[in-house]
């Protein structure tokens, strides 16, 4: 039998996705262009950081297998980056931003290394217990940091356009990364390990040093966007790292399709743009994305993404059946 | 020359010894045997040797080397590769990067280890179904592929753990001539088998555990001859009946 000509099944399935998050990007880069409500331009700024969080999330949850809960932590740690070396220190942004993606990659470095041997529950957990620890000294330390009161962080721009644009260019740069990673050795070790890690070693993958990068990565592109954020807001607070915010950063990662590349940054869009459209209903609105991450995470492991890619799948060898009944006919 | 010494290897679980100061040694180029009745140590003994597992004592050397304490990825690095008897493929990504991946981690870069995987998939007779995933693969198919990736690079010591379990005659003797034609090529391994024809008919020399101590050692149809052995698989008075006639 024929062997496939062209083998490169991983790499033409993540090239594949890369021109739809590209043309994804497209769109969300045209939007400006038909929105002119500050209200809604800045739910789209917000919309943007909570895609950046979905991407380095994803990265560690969908691609390594490695069940963070941590994720808004790592971002309010870079917000407090940028903030605390302007407030104290009157660092400038253009050393502050680059602060806040290496701080928060190296401390992602080091509770990489702790959690280690965890799995699972164990390192949902840790990390959780990580994310209120930060969150706590942040809120506590009112000396340094202001506790509740937040912080006032200098703008890097000042329009909503041009802090639109800023995040978008950002959310391009973090998914280019993330897809960079995977087409090279370490992407194909991440997804071995996040398949079976005591496979993955026996397999001679360097399984303590990739996970040590995913970690790097994650938290480095968690805490960039919350370092951008803090300069959009120009107050960062200890809320950033609530749980709930993970939570729904989850949520988008889970709805849009998670291990993707695509799923992060509709799934990102989407629910936070109808989480302001179900604002008026209140708690609600959660109570509904839960649901639809249980149906998700149940029935459609790979999220909106998976369901459109299935559907073009399905209409696309339904018009091949058909095209080879009229030819034989 | 021996390539692999085990010396009084111990492993406790609480108050039980699953693996009770056993010593045995497997030559270069050598396919040997490794049985014994179920519970007997044949996988503790080799999670003790893939670094799976911390042993309580003893010591193993690997072409004259102490290896004991050395974690999986060392020990595969340095030649020792482990096929396990419950199987163990990368679910979500294709038969073919299954293998490449081995590859890649075992220092071939990618053309290299691309045109390798395609070699085993076809020896495997797997080409047909490389662009599948990992998890929609047969138990059988997984386990031929699980056997592909060991040899990516081929190993110094290759340990297989019930290879021919629940697997397809077909796909068993494709196994089969891989282990013979790799074997005569030099290639040194050990095999725990509960598939005696199978292991009587691979293994020149077989090593026979039980409750965790070597109990036999020798060439296999004498061990498998052995009262002891025999004692053990069957119980006491099958050898009796053996050995009176």
């Amino acid at each position: 039998m024929a062997l496939p000509v062209n083998r490169n099944f991983l790499r033409d399935k993540l090239a594949q996705e890369l021109r739809l998050a590209l043309v994804v990007l497209a769109c969300l880069a045209l939007l400006p262009l038909g929105i002119s409500s500050p209200y809604w331009l800045g739910v789209l700024i917000v919309s943007m950081y909570f895609a950046m969080l979905s991407v380095g999330w994803n990265l560690l949850a969908g691609y390594t297998g490695q069940f963070s809960l941590a994720p808004a932590a790592f971002a309010m740690l870079g917000a407090y980056t940028t903030g605390l070396a302007a407030w104290h220190w009157q660092i400038p942004l253009a050393i502050g931003l680059p602060l806040a993606i290496v701080v928060p990659g190296l401390i992602g470095l080091v509770l990489g290394r702790i959690v280690l041997r965890l799995s699972g529950p164990y390192l949902a957990l840790t990390t959780l217990a990580f994310a209120e620890i930060a969150r706590l000294v942040i809120y506590n330390s009112i000396d340094f940091t202001r506790g509740d009161q937040g912080l006032n962080v200098p703008p890097l721009v000042e329009s909503h356009v041009a802090n639109y644009y800023l995040l978008l260019a950002a959310l391009v740069a973090a998914t280019l990364v993330v897809y960079a990673m995977l087409r090279a050795p370490i992407g194909r070790y991440l997804q071995a390990i996040r398949d079976d890690e005591i496979g993955a070693a026996s397999r001679g993958i360097d399984v303590v040093r990739a996970k040590t990068i995913a970690f790097f990565v994650s938290c480095a592109i968690c805490g960039f966007a919350g370092g951008l954020y803090g300069t959009f807001a120009q107050l960062v607070s200890p809320e950033l790292g609530l749980i709930a915010q993970t939570g729904i950063v989850i949520a988008m990662v889970v709805i849009g399709g998670m291990g993707t590349l695509v799923g992060p940054l509709i799934g990102a869009v989407l629910v936070y743009v109808a989480s302001e459209m179900l604002r008026d209903v209140g708690n609600i609105q959660m109570i509904v994305f839960a649901l639809l991450v249980i149906v998700f995470a149940r029935f459609f492991r790979e999220g909106l993404w998976g369901l459109a890619r299935d559907a073009v799948a399905g209409r696309r060898a339904a018009t091949a059946a058909a095209a080879a009944a009229k030819e034989a006919r | 020359m021996a390539l692999l010494e085990v010396d009084s290897v111990t492993k406790r679980f609480g108050g039980l010894r699953a693996v009770d100061g056993a010593s045995l040694h497997v030559d270069e180029g050598e396919l040997l045997g490794l049985i014994g009745p179920n519970g007997s140590g044949k996988t503790t003994l080799l999670n003790l040797l893939s670094g799976h597992m911390k042993a309580d004592g003893g010591r193993v050397r690997l072409d004259g080397r102490d290896v004991l304490g050395l974690n999986p990825t060392q020990l595969t690095r340095r030649g020792v590769l482990r096929m396990f008897q419950m199987t163990r493929v990368f679910a979500r990504v294709s038969a073919f990067d299954n293998l490449v991946v081995c590859g890649l981690a075992m220092g071939l870069d990618e053309p290299a280890a691309s045109g390798r995987a395609v070699e085993l998939l076809e020896e495997l007779q797997l080409a047909h179904v490389m662009h599948l995933d990992g998890g929609q693969l047969s138990g059988g198919q997984k386990k031929l592929l699980e056997f592909g990736m060991c040899f990516m690079v081929p190993p110094r010591l290759a340990l297989l753990d019930e290879p021919f379990a629940a697997v397809h005659p077909v796909m068993k003797e494709t196994m089969a001539s891989f282990i013979r034609r790799r074997n005569a090529n030099g290639q040194t391994f050990v095999l725990v088998s509960h598939d005696m024809p199978v292991v009587v008919e691979l293994c020149p020399r077989s090593v026979c555990m039980n409750a965790g101590k070597v109990l036999a050692e020798g060439p296999t149809q004498q061990v498998l001859r052995d009262a002891s052995v025999i004692e053990a698989y069957l119980g006491e008075h099958a050898a009796d009946e053996v050995e009176h006639g």
